[in-house]
């Protein structure tokens, strides 16, 4: 009960403090829409390699060409793979996206009159950016397949003797038949001769965004698996950018309470409040523990906020009770981060610039500021020390990566960890320090 | 009530208190006065529970005040103002209160009391940022107040204040002794310890100097009344107590009013007379010889 007191008390003296208010709540919410008012913007930056999964149906010369087109791109990192589990490593963010060569696209693929196979490109949402820069790789890798095809006539002719004789075999009398048939006649001459093919083959190296639009590429949801007409997969149709911006709003908030709640055990010091709360009929676990709870519900209530604006603007969540679950471990595991911070000095101004601090490094470290994919290669090898980077993976599994409890089990695990850590840290130094 | 016994505390090099024994009586109003830096904010501590005596041990009501049931019995008003500014002065008490175990209508009530006490009534729902200083720290000894303690330690309660809040101050402690609670007092000013308290202990650099009741210690410590008397005629061959300095005459005598008849006698006229009896300010300096404000 006395627990319960202080965290009312604390949560009054948040919500009374009115620039802390604005950062703990406001802010996050201006951050979340900001980001998803923005989110597609800034272009890829080279210096990581865009890993996609590469499913190829057909296994053909000209599937296998594709892919080889592809590779050469220095900005992709191609990985062969079955559908599903291609499917599952985009939706689990592990890979930017995949690139499914149907079967029978050997067949058709790059022969300009002929209707093109669809290519299925599945992305990640939250990297649009890198999706588009694929979408052109891909169509890039199109252009030069039908180049190929132009530097084999001879594979060219049988196709193009089949339309002809399909046309003088028609029983059709449309006036457009004569025409496209004679069209074909004078193709065929064209193809013959070495000196126009020269001439064509130039073309189409120099004219690569012409050939671009012989390349037929549809993009796909990758989390889509169930009947394309159920209202939850309709429903999917309409997400938005806000799925993408707010799970970062949240960790803004929440990075916000974290560092707020910090400062407060070094401002009860400051102000004498302490002393009064020492001298109550309280333990110093109770006075830690009523923080802490005042700690969780202000990051529970930043996630309840910001889920309740980010659905007005459009926002769903696959599964509001993993996102219910998600919302109480992501705090629990700050609500620990809150209690080491709040050790790290002495006064209020030491814990707040320490805190803030950790912060920022970790935000930028697991991809509260800018998606990991800009850091530098060394930086997201490392992106999964950060608690921000679970935190978001968790909250994003809930909203729209559609994590099964078993794909949760480990952010969960992790979070709960560094919660843990950082409870039994924060309260074993603050012991010492009020013996 | 009070019982500590060789209490030594010391921060790092510094003893700040070193083996103060005290023996505070159920009812009673006991002053503990000293300079600052003379250990007395410490020892309350120790008293309260806050730290840990080096050595020695602590007693409230025959229990130690680690207990929390000792310390339900205790309320204590830091000479720091420790209050939540953005809390208005009835939730800071409502807030205390509960930390203390009260609920509902006993809440209210006491709630209701201290404000009372306080004189901040008109005030209760205006944040404590917006208070005086002198409204401060009446909350502050109101917020110590109000579960209802039987032992009250007030650590110099009228820094800073207005004389005004002063005298509210007092006439607020003179109530809770009229109630029969028991209070440690400290303070550096000896004026409030002659009127509030029953005993006195005198304290510097962490060691008790000397402890009773004033009466008692004025006797023992407080030398001789002082006399200050305007000179305005004495005849020649008169002989004076002490030298006549700018038509002052200025002496100490145990009994003052024998000296001055004598000298009345000897036709030596007086244009005004002051006589002073001792103080604690007096103790302070015999005992340490110094005075408090050094």
């Amino acid at each position: 009960m006395q627990i319960v007191t202080l965290a009312i008390k604390d949560l009054r003296l948040m919500l009374r403090d009115k620039i802390g208010a604005f950062f703990i709540l406001v802010f996050p919410v201006l951050m979340g829409v900001f980001f998803g008012l923005v989110m597609g913007g800034t272009p890829s930056s080279s210096r990581g390699k865009m890993k996609v999964a590469v499913v190829d149906h057909d296994q053909s010369e000209w599937s296998q060409r594709l892919i080889a087109e592809l590779a050469k791109n220095d900005g992709l990192l191609l990985e062969t793979d079955e559908w599903e589990s291609a499917r599952n490593s985009v939706r689990l963010g592990q890979r930017v996206g995949l690139i499914a060569i149907p079967r029978g696209f050997g067949e058709t693929a790059a022969i300009l009159w002929e209707e093109q196979p669809e290519i299925q490109l599945g992305f990640d949402p939250s990297r649009r950016t890198e999706a588009a820069m694929l979408e052109g790789m891909l169509m890039q890798a199109s252009g030069a397949l039908i180049a190929e095809r132009l530097r084999q006539p001879t594979q060219l002719l049988p196709r193009l003797d089949e339309l002809r004789r399909g046309l003088s075999e028609s029983t059709r009398q449309d006036p457009v038949t004569p025409i496209l048939s004679e069209l074909l006649d004078q193709v065929a001459d064209v193809i013959d001769s070495a000196d126009q093919l020269q001439r064509v083959e130039g073309a189409a190296e120099n004219q690569g965004g012409i050939q671009m639009q012989f390349a037929n590429i549809k993009n796909i949801d990758i989390s889509e698996h169930e009947d394309p007409g159920s209202v939850r997969a309709q429903l999917k149709k309409i997400r938005s950018r806000w799925d993408i911006s707010f799970p970062q709003g949240m960790i803004w908030g929440i990075l916000g309470c974290a560092a707020g709640f910090a400062s407060s055990i070094a401002r009860e010091d400051a102000r004498g409040t302490l002393v009064r709360l020492r001298a109550a009929p309280l333990t110093k676990l109770h006075i830690l523990l009523g923080k802490a709870l005042a700690c969780l519900i202000a990051c529970c209530l930043v996630i309840a906020l910001l889920t309740i604006i980010g659905t007005a603007l459009g926002m769903r969540s696959d599964d509001y009770a993993k996102l219910f679950v998600s919302a109480l471990v992501v705090s629990i595991a700050f609500v620990g981060i809150m209690m080491t911070m709040s050790v790290l000095g002495k006064t209020e101004e030491s814990v707040n610039g320490s805190g803030w601090a950790i912060n920022m490094v970790m935000a930028m470290l697991g991809g509260g500021m800018v998606p990991a994919m800009f850091l530098p290669q060394f930086l997201q090898s490392v992106s999964g020390y950060s608690p921000v980077f679970w935190a978001i993976r968790l909250i994003e599994g809930a909203i729209w990566r559609q994590f099964g409890w078993h794909e949760m089990l480990l952010p969960i695990a992790v979070l709960l960890m560094i919660g843990l850590l950082g409870m039994v840290l924060g309260t074993l130094v603050l012991m010492r320090r009020y013996k | 009530m009070i019982i500590a016994q060789e209490l030594v505390k010391s921060f790092g090099s510094i003893r700040a208190v070193d083996g103060v024994d005290l023996a505070i009586q159920r009812g009673e109003c006991y002053g503990l006065l000293g300079p600052n830096g003379a250990g007395k904010s410490t020892t309350i501590n120790m008293l309260v529970g806050l730290i840990a005596p080096d050595q020695g041990r602590v007693e409230i009501g025959g229990a130690s005040p680690r207990l929390a049931a000792t310390r339900r019995r205790l309320g204590a008003a830091p000479q720091a103002l420790s209050l939540y500014d953005e809390l208005s002065g009835r939730e800071n008490l409502e807030f205390f209160g509960r930390l203390f175990g009260l609920t509902g209508r006993s809440l209210r009530e006491r709630v209701h009391w201290a404000l009372d006490l306080a004189d901040l009534q008109a005030r209760s729902r205006h944040r404590v940022s917006t208070y005086s200083g002198g409204m401060k720290r009446r909350l502050n000894i109101a917020v110590a107040l109000v579960h209802g303690p039987q032992v009250v330690l007030l650590d110099e309660p009228t820094v800073g204040v207005d004389p005004q809040s002063r005298n509210y101050i007092f006439e607020t402690i003179e109530r809770l002794k009229a109630d029969g609670m028991t209070i440690l007092y400290t303070t550096h000013y000896m004026e409030e310890a002659q009127r509030l308290c029953d005993r006195v202990a005198i304290m510097d650099q962490g060691r008790l100097l000397a402890e009773g009741p004033v009466a008692e210690l004025l006797k023992r410590f407080g030398g001789n009344k002082v006399v200050v008397a305007q000179v305005t005629q004495y005849p020649d061959g008169v002989k004076l107590p002490e030298t006549l300095r700018d038509g002052q005459l200025r002496f100490e005598a145990a009994e003052p009013m024998e000296t001055l008849a004598k000298l009345m006698a000897q036709g030596v006229r007086f244009q005004a007379i002051q006589i002073s009896e001792p103080d604690l300010e007096s103790v302070f300096l015999a005992l340490t010889g110094k005075t408090l404000r050094d």
